[in-house]
Formats: C-alpha cells, sequence, structure tokens
C-alpha cells in the first residue's frame, strides 16, 4: 500500500506527460510511414517500414526551405526591431522626466490587449498604398511596435536603482550613456525573455500573415502549411511531414533553452499572465 | 577633431537644456510605429464601418447601416454566438488544465525524478504554430484512419465523426485549442504557485490541514490575482480564435464553427464587404475593450500601472 502511495505520483505524472505527447508523436510517425501504413486499418502501430519519401516530395513540390527562411527573416526583423524601439521607449517611460508622459504611456497600455482583427482591413489597404502588401517588411511592420514590449522592458527598468543613473550623470554620462552603459547590461535576462516571447509571436503569426502575404514564394512556415492542406485535404503523408519539419526548429531551440524559455515564462508572467 | 568636440558639446548643453524634448525623442521610434500601424488602423476601422464600400462607384456613407445589418445578419449572430460558446469551452478547459498540471508538478516536483521531462513535454505543444497545431488534430480526429477514432473503436464505443458534426465540431476544436495552450498556463501558475511562502504550508500541516483546506485556504486566494489575469487573457484569446478553426474545419460543418474572426475574413476577403467586414471587427474590439476594463477593474490593473 505505502509502496503504491509512493509510485501514484509518478504513475499521474508520466502518464499524464505520454497523453500529452501522443499526437505530436503520431504526427511524427505518419510523417515516416509509407502510405499504405498510413491508410490501414486497424492501425499498423508500428510501420512496416520508414520512408522518407513524404519528405522529398514536400521539399519538391513546395518552396519549404524558402518558407523556414522567410519566418526566420520575419521573426528576426520583428525581434530586433521590437527589442530596439521598445527599450528606447521604455527607458524614456521609467526614466526620463517630460511633459505629458504618464498620460502617453497609458495611452499606449490601453492598446496593449486590443485585437489585431479590427486593424487587419485597413492595414491590407494600407500595404497597398505603401507598396507593402505581399512584402515581409509588410508583415512584419504591424507587429513591431508591441505596447507589451514598453511595459515589460518599463517595469523591469523601474526595479533598476536609480543611484546607478545618478552616479552615472556625475561622472558625465548623457542619456544615452545611462542607457547604454547601466540599463542595458542591468536588463540582459529581461532582453533575453522578451526577446524569445515576441521571436516566439513573430514565428506563429498566422492571421495578418495570411492576409498580406500573397505568392507561394513570399509566406512564412504558417502560411504555408495552410498551403499545401487547401492543396492536398487528404495527402496526410505529405501534410504531417510538413508540419513536422515546421516544428523541428522549435524543438530543437527548445531542447537547448528550454530552463530558459520557462523562466522567462515566469519571469514576465506577473505582467502578461 | 575640435570641431567635432564642440558640435557634440553644442548638442549636449542643447539636450540638457530641452530635457523635456529629450524624453520624447526617445519615444519616438516606438511612437511613430506604433501610430502608424497600430493606433491609426484601429480608428479607420471603425471610420471604415460607416461606409459601404464599392472601389468602382467610390464608397458612401452609410452610418450605422452595416451595424444594424450586422446584427440582422443571422450568419453572423452566429458567428458571435460560437464565440461565446468556443470561449465557454475552450477558457475552462486551459485553465483548469493548467492549474491541474501546475499543482501536480509544484505539488510533486521536488521529490520525483523527471518532473522537468514532463513539464517540457506539457509545455511544448505551446511553441508549435497553430497551423502545425489544426494539422495535429485534423489528423488525429479523422474518422477513418484518426487515432482517437480507433482508440474509441478499441473500446467498443461508436465514435462521433468529431470534425464533422455539428455538435462535435467545436469542442473538438476546444480540446485541441487547450491541448495547445495549456502549458503556457501551467507555467504561468508554477510561477505563482513558487511565490507561496512555504511558511504557510508548514503551519497548515501542523494544524492538520489537508490539501482540500490547503487548496482552499492558502493556494486559491494567493493566486487569485494570477488566475483573474490568466482568466481575462485567456477569454480574450479565445474571442479571437481564428487560425485553428480556419485550418480545422473551415467553418464547418453547416456554419457550426463559424467564429467571429473567420466571419470577418470571410466578410472582408471573399466577398468584400469591407463595411460590413469593418463593423464587426468594431463589434470585436467592443467585446475585447469591455472584458479589458472588466479585467481592470477586478484585479486593480491601474494602481499596478502608475
Amino acid at each position: 500500500m505505502t509502496k503504491l502511495k509512493a509510485w501514484a505520483p509518478y504513475l499521474v505524472m508520466y502518464a499524464m506527460a505520454f497523453l500529452w505527447v501522443i499526437p505530436t508523436l503520431w504526427v511524427a510517425e505518419t510523417a515516416f510511414k509509407p502510405n499504405p501504413d498510413i491508410f490501414s486499418i486497424p492501425p499498423k502501430w508500428v510501420p512496416s517500414r520508414l520512408t522518407t519519401a513524404h519528405i522529398a516530395q514536400l521539399f519538391a513540390s513546395w518552396p519549404f526551405g524558402r518558407w523556414l527562411l522567410n519566418s526566420l527573416i520575419l521573426a528576426s526583423l520583428v525581434t530586433a526591431g521590437s527589442l530596439f524601439v521598445s527599450t528606447l521607449a521604455a527607458f524614456s517611460f521609467a526614466r526620463l522626466q517630460w511633459r505629458g508622459r504618464d498620460a502617453a504611456f497609458l495611452t499606449i497600455l490601453v492598446f496593449m490587449l486590443l485585437p489585431m482583427e479590427v486593424s487587419v482591413i485597413p492595414l491590407y489597404f494600407m500595404m497597398i498604398r505603401f507598396r507593402l502588401l505581399n512584402t515581409i517588411y509588410g508583415a512584419a511592420l504591424p507587429m513591431i511596435a508591441l505596447p507589451i514590449g514598453v511595459f515589460l522592458l518599463r517595469q523591469f527598468f523601474l526595479n533598476i536603482p536609480r543611484d546607478l543613473d545618478d552616479a552615472a550623470r556625475i561622472d558625465g554620462c548623457s542619456s544615452l550613456g545611462v542607457l547604454i552603459r547601466v540599463i542595458i547590461p542591468n536588463a540582459i535576462p529581461v532582453f533575453a525573455a522578451y526577446g524569445m516571447y515576441i521571436f516566439n509571436y513573430a514565428w506563429n503569426e498566422f492571421f495578418w500573415s495570411l492576409i498580406c502575404l500573397r505568392s507561394p514564394q513570399k509566406v512564412t512556415l504558417p502560411v504555408g502549411l495552410r498551403l499545401i492542406q487547401g492543396a492536398f485535404e487528404i495527402n496526410y503523408g505529405l501534410i504531417t511531414s510538413a508540419a513536422f519539419m515546421a516544428s523541428l526548429p522549435s524543438l530543437i531551440v527548445f531542447l537547448i533553452l528550454r530552463q530558459r524559455i520557462i523562466r522567462g515564462i515566469a519571469l514576465s508572467s506577473g505582467i502578461k499572465g | 577633431m575640435e570641431q567635432d568636440w564642440t558640435v557634440k558639446s553644442k548638442l549636449t548643453r542643447f539636450l540638457y537644456r530641452h530635457r523635456g524634448i529629450e524624453g520624447i525623442v526617445y519615444v519616438l521610434p516606438f511612437a511613430a510605429l506604433w501610430g502608424v500601424f497600430l493606433a491609426w488602423p484601429v480608428g479607420y476601422g471603425i471610420y471604415l464601418s460607416l461606409f459601404e464600400w464599392n472601389p468602382i462607384k467610390g464608397s458612401r456613407f452609410v452610418g450605422l447601416e452595416n451595424y444594424v445589418a450586422l446584427f440582422r445578419d443571422v450568419r453572423f449572430l452566429n458567428a458571435l454566438a460560437n464565440t461565446f460558446k468556443f470561449a465557454a469551452m475552450a477558457v475552462p478547459l486551459i485553465l483548469g488544465l493548467g492549474l491541474l498540471f501546475a499543482l501536480m508538478l509544484w505539488s510533486w516536483g521536488r521529490t520525483c525524478r523527471g518532473a522537468g521531462f514532463v513539464q517540457a513535454v506539457l509545455f511544448f505543444p505551446y511553441l508549435l504554430t497553430v497551423s502545425t497545431v489544426a494539422i495535429t488534430w485534423k489528423w488525429m480526429f479523422d474518422p477513418d484512419f484518426g487515432l482517437v477514432t480507433h482508440a474509441f473503436k478499441a473500446l467498443k464505443v461508436p465514435a462521433p465523426v468529431f470534425l464533422t458534426e455539428p455538435a462535435w465540431a467545436l469542442p473538438a476544436i476546444a480540446f485541441a485549442t487547450a491541448w495547445w495552450l495549456s502549458g503556457y498556463r501551467m507555467v504561468v501558475f508554477q510561477a505563482g504557485l513558487g511565490d507561496i511562502p512555504q511558511e504557510l504550508f508548514e503551519v497548515a500541516s501542523i494544524d492538520g490541514a489537508r490539501f482540500r483546506h490547503k487548496f482552499l485556504h492558502i493556494i486559491l486566494p494567493l493566486l487569485k490575482p494570477a488566475l483573474l489575469f490568466s482568466l481575462v487573457l485567456t477569454i480574450i484569446s479565445a474571442f479571437r480564435t481564428f487560425g485553428q478553426v480556419l485550418m480545422m474545419t473551415e467553418g464547418g460543418p453547416g456554419r457550426s464553427t463559424e467564429v467571429l474572426a473567420l466571419y470577418l475574413y470571410w466578410t472582408a476577403f471573399e466577398y468584400f464587404k469591407i463595411g460590413k467586414a469593418a463593423a464587426s471587427g468594431v463589434v470585436l474590439l467592443a467585446l475585447t475593450l469591455i472584458l479589458t476594463l472588466i479585467g481592470v477593474k477586478l484585479l486593480g490593473l491601474k494602481s499596478e500601472l502608475q
């Protein structure tokens, strides 16, 4: 009885984890199963042989590598841009005095939770006019000035002791000097946390990208998967191999940075929920 | 060299004298992007919702006609109802599972080996893109070859045809969404649980409190802010659900899974009824705004922002 009690936590935890990982494993397995095994009743748990035919077909008939690159470019642009403008703004909101500052900050905050869906139609017309429709810049620009970034970074900057600023200023630092020499070195963890958040956000963004990116060469991974799905509704070997290949980068990054990613969420959870 | 120095010191002196301007200069890059790509489109969307859009004949001001038409449109009302139904299913699932996982890892994590691995497995779906999640679950729910269907058959229970039966499609999508997102909530709740002072539990244990009491009298009250915050944010994100539905059912069968965002998308980009689509966007905006305000009220967020 006591033995069972000691084992129960393991049992429950691992059962839960197993249930949770099944869909992913099933997709990964399907991606490498030959077609007759995919469409067999009863199911073939252990495939008769493994095949890379679906993945070969994926790369042969779709610009999958191009999509991967597009996603990488989009997410990097958004991450770099957002870190840059948010850091400057958060520094100003946290450390500099100017008239109308608090009102400006509140105005931005009101937009923190507003849904993008409201603005996709105006954005669409705007991007046509700016000649940015169907470009990676058009997809990236609306994601850069996210209020959440300013909010998060400001919150963190406020916790850096003000004495450090004053000391630097006495030593002759300008505001920019304070930002570069005092604030930024002290805020590396929160940059990492927010950087990962925004990268993941941009990497996975679907709604606006679907509207903005039109030609198969220009789309990002999430939209590319939609194109494949639209083309072959029932070719599960191909579509699961695409899903598998698309999640491989996330999996690799996650395996390397697991602790950091989870700690980053915990770090920002007080603010973002 | 000398020249350079004077310019620099002049600039420094200028900035020093106009420190008020300096603060604005730092905000400018953000404010410009934010204004052009976030604030202005929202305003313009509201403006568009007052017009009947016609690229050839020119747009015509119609006032609130689009809204009237919207609330007379059975399809829109259906989408609105589906949005609420979806939120009512997905939100408790996401938060409930997240809390359950967090409690599980929190109470056993320190003594059990491999808790980190379990946490990783439960969290990982969050990193997947919505298209991958949709493809995964469409395949899981496939009426002939899907794993869920096989499982039902193995248990000798007649399997519902999840994604093609109107009654089952929305719950199935809600379930897939919970699989996707509950790991994120788990991490947030874990952080909240970690902040509860350990002494409280020790005192409670000495008093002979059982887990149920600890949960009701220590964990729930202290976790309340995190729970409420997550509740508001999860409801808002449920209202905006789009990708899963588009890729798993395209709003079908019938229109049983057509949610607001999907309705907006079809109306704007399939039928080019721009005014009406913009109006439905404003309705979504209003719903979100109401929820945000309720959230602010509930959480006393305002004081935190100052």
